[in-house]
């Protein structure tokens, strides 16, 4: 694993969601956090216990820049602590888990449903989270569909373009 | 005690994955209630650094509308001096200014960064104004930037009045659109029509008093409700915020430890 590689990809999709997707104030509800590309791109191999500390690590540097110091944190720590027992679930030639997770490695339709959950499971808590009241309830369901949406075909596309 | 050592270690990442999330949990917590590190926030000087190049790299595209906003701000002062025995000023408030550096308005949590901070002497509990009206109160304060609370956030109660009869009530935010706010706490017996003028009540040390907030834009009294339910169309354009005001109440200090004597 490279992981000076890692670390430029992190700086590169940090600079697009500060730069870019932050700045999209269309519908009212659209937050996507493209960031999480970077935490679901991690080589499995990585122990449980250092991932999840590289997600709280990730977390907290969103949320200097959204102001919400704890509710990203809580939200990557939570997609790292699911991730390998998602991965176990969903793919069922084992011995793939050994290699770098990617369209290519994981095959179309497991992929795209490794990236649908864990970044539904990460926007859900995020917004129920920044929301802490239920009476939003109805705008952060909204909110989570319109935003996952969105993260999920960037992740997908920058795999595709990447996997080609 | 071999036995809970080889239990502890079995179940080792679930252990550190519940600690991990308890601290977060505790960060939400303290954050909600205490927000007062400036390092962890837009106040750090690296990041509101970074938004504020955003902001001036946006501003070249709105030029023209800036200037628009300026004519007309200019013609309104040269109207105030006119009638400048009308003005009536409060002794104990003084105001500076400050440029905005970054803003949200589409979330539940908006906020907005100012470039001045603690070096400005800026203080938390200040109130944030524009010409148009009321804005926000000062949340967290760096060294050279702070965060500001704006009315549109849900978090925000702020103290107001009717100006026809100073009737009070609470301003809040529902969260959903970003030209209107709620104003809570005003009991069915009162008369209330669209078009009346909210201003700040002067209650909270916060914002002199009548500083102009919004008008009603409509309420709503079920029968049984012992509250309206009133609609307040805000004065301030959150969209095209762009220099705001801060109010700094010399008291305020002396307020404070006069309410802590209290307790």
């Amino acid at each position: 694993m490279d992981w000076t590689k890692q670390f430029i990809r992190y700086i590169i999709v940090m600079l697009l969601q500060v730069l870019l997707f932050d700045q999209l104030q269309l519908w009212g509800a659209c937050h996507p956090y493209i960031y999480v590309l970077c935490l679901l791109m991690l080589p499995i191999t990585i122990p449980h216990i250092p991932s999840m500390l590289i997600g709280a690590a990730a977390g907290v540097v969103m949320d200097i820049f959204c102001n919400s110091l704890g509710v990203h944190t809580a939200a990557c720590i939570l997609l790292m602590f699911i991730r390998p027992y998602l991965l176990g679930g969903i793919v069922n030639d084992k011995d793939r888990l050994n290699e770098q997770i990617s369209l290519r490695t994981l095959g179309m339709e497991t992929f795209v449903r490794y990236v649908a959950i864990l970044v539904v499971v990460h926007h859900l808590t995020v917004f129920l989270l920044a929301a802490w009241q239920w009476q939003h309830i109805a705008f952060v369901m909204l909110e989570t569909a319109v935003s996952s949406l969105i993260t999920i075909l960037v992740v997908i596309g920058y795999n595709a373009m990447k996997y080609k | 005690m071999q036995n809970l050592l080889k239990i502890l270690l079995r179940y080792s990442n679930f252990l550190v994955f519940i600690a991990l999330e308890v601290a977060a949990f505790l960060l939400i917590y303290y954050n909600n209630a205490y927000p007062r590190s400036s390092i962890f926030s837009t106040a750090n000087d690296a990041v509101a650094w970074q938004e504020e190049q955003i902001t001036e790299l946006r501003s070249y595209f709105s030029l023209k509308s800036q200037n628009e906003q300026l004519a007309l701000e200019n013609a309104d002062l040269r109207n105030q001096i006119v009638s400048m025995d009308s003005v009536q000023i409060d002794g104990s408030f003084r105001y500076s200014s400050a440029k905005v550096v970054q803003m949200t308005t589409d979330q539940l949590h908006n906020y907005l960064t100012i470039n001045r901070g603690s070096h400005d002497g800026i203080q938390r509990g200040q109130g944030v104004r524009n010409e148009e009206g009321a804005v926000g109160i000062v949340r967290t304060v760096g060294p050279n930037y702070s965060v500001v609370l704006p009315l549109i956030n849900t978090h925000t109660n702020l103290s107001c009045r009717f100006l026809k009869n100073d009737y009070v009530g609470t301003l809040q935010w529902d969260g959903k659109d970003c030209r209107f706010a709620q104003l809570a706490d005003v009991a069915a017996h009162m008369v209330v029509n669209p078009g009346d003028t909210i201003v700040t009540s002067g209650l909270s040390p916060v914002f002199p008093e009548g500083i102009p907030v919004g008008i009603v834009e409509n309420s709503v009294l079920k029968t049984g409700d012992a509250y309206h339910t009133i609609r307040v169309r805000l004065y301030t354009n959150f969209k095209r915020l762009k220099y705001v005001e801060l109010v700094q109440n010399e008291h305020l200090q002396e307020l404070e430890e006069l309410q802590n004597g209290l307790d």
